[in-house]
């Protein structure tokens, strides 16, 4: 009946019209039926939200393969012949967390996985380019844990979208959906720390180690009191200062806690300060290279290294000061950022008011410059 | 909308006489490398920081 009328009315301009408004109220009403039924609109949010965590997960993956490739240039450029398949063993180490039920001794047992990890890449690299001179390793060393890190965190988003998606869990997709943003841009910025860190450009987190510098560049005598760490001895106003940081310009941030501890015991304790400074994350709102002073180990590790100026410091009553530069995640493993180097100076000058303020002339300060000191040498 | 540029710049700076100057990073510099002579003394200039320079520009 209705296609009789259609055919008689399909002349005239009105008629299209209302062809279309008759054709909108259908469309509306199995809309409404479609939305009614038990189960539909949780699908369709199902639908979308996995769209967004594929379109997320396709850009980690951009920047994993962006990272594994410069990996293996790297590798090629200096003769390794079997650069892909060394890649793939970096992108796939893994470290197994300490037991942490029982918490005796988990900072020793820390510390001993923590240093084989890596020195297991070290050895790699060591064994297949035995020749590399220490500021090439250390590049590809960080390129592997660039790598390792992208993996992981490719494979770990694309685990929890398979899963939502098997389960059709609205909940699993939409808690990755929520912070899939910040994995992106997390992603993003280890794919352009790796430029920087291959190019050899002191990154933002270098800021402890360049105000250091500043301090060593003066002492001809330094010695290495741990494991890829530098220290050196200066007199500030009447105080014996000793100051300390990572062996650079190779990409390392050395083992600054057990710099700390064997020097302090060597002075049999008799340390009057110990100052750390530090690159930190700054909360949204705040300013890049704002500079800031507290109490306690400016230290961004997982343990290890921090406990045992903790632990050094209050063996022998030794009070500990922080001097700290904000700037956000991903221009601590950039490029050092202008405010960042600007803001080193005047840290300088506050670290020389704090030993005057806090110590007297024939005391002895112990200044750490804490960071990854790429592109900064003593 | 702004775009961010960022250029690495080195400073090299005599500690003698406080000149400084800066000029596009070169792979090889770190700090505190000596990078030449200062033309007012004579004196070894020091690269004393690389950075990212950013100019916000307008779109």
């Amino acid at each position: 009946m209705n296609t009789i009328v259609f055919a008689q009315t399909g002349g005239t301009p009105s008629s299209g019209l209302s062809d279309l408004a008759f054709l909108a109220y259908l469309g509306m009403i199995l809309v409404i039926i479609l939305m009614s039924l038990p189960g539909f609109q949780q699908r369709m949010y199902i639908y979308f939200a996995a769209r967004e965590i594929e379109n997320g997960l396709l850009k980690i993956e951009k920047a994993l393969n962006s990272a594994k490739s410069k990996t293996k240039q790297l590798l090629e450029q200096q003769g390794a012949k079997n650069a892909d398949e060394l890649t793939k063993r970096f992108a796939e180490m893994f470290t197994i967390d300490p037991v942490n039920v029982e918490p005796t001794d988990i900072i020793s047992r820390m510390r001993l996985l923590i240093r084989t990890s890596e020195d297991k890449v070290k050895n790699i690299i060591m064994s297949t380019l035995p020749n590399v001179d220490p500021v090439t390793r250390s590049k590809i060393e960080v390129s592997a844990e660039i790598v390792n890190a992208l993996n992981m965190l490719h494979k770990v988003i694309r685990h929890y979208l398979l899963l939502g998606k098997k389960m059709q869990s609205y909940f699993i997709l939409i808690q990755l959906q929520s912070i899939l943003p910040m994995l992106v841009k997390m992603a993003e910025a280890y794919e352009k720390a790796q430029d920087t860190f291959i190019k050899g450009v002191p990154v933002g987190d270098s800021l402890g180690p360049l105000v250091a510098s500043r301090f060593l560049m003066n002492i001809p005598e330094k010695w290495s009191p741990s494991k890829e760490m530098i220290a050196g001895e200066t007199i500030i106003d009447g105080r014996k200062v000793i100051v300390l940081k990572a062996e650079g310009p190779m990409a390392t941030v050395g083992t600054p806690g057990e710099a700390v501890e064997n020097v302090v015991n060597k002075l049999e304790g008799k340390v009057n300060r110990i100052i750390t400074v530090d690159a930190a994350a700054k909360l949204e709102g705040e300013e890049t290279g704002e500079i800031a002073e507290g109490t306690g180990v400016a230290m961004g590790d997982p343990g290890p290294e921090k406990i045992a100026i903790e632990r050094v410091a209050v063996k022998y009553n030794i009070p500990i000061d922080a001097v700290i530069v904000k700037m956000s995640l991903e221009e601590a493993i950039t490029a050092m950022p202008q405010k960042v180097y600007e803001a080193a100076d005047k840290v300088i000058e506050i670290v020389k008011r704090i030993i005057n303020e806090r110590t007297k002339p024939g005391d002895t300060v112990i200044v750490i410059g804490v960071g990854n000191t790429v592109g900064v040498a003593q | 909308m702004s775009q961010q540029q960022v250029q690495i710049v080195t400073v090299l700076k005599c500690l003698k006489c406080g000149y400084s100057i800066e000029r596009p990073f070169r792979e090889g510099d770190f700090v505190p490398k000596i990078d030449g002579t200062c033309p007012n003394d004579g004196s070894p200039l020091f690269i004393w920081g690389i950075y990212a320079k950013s100019n916000e520009q307008k779109k």
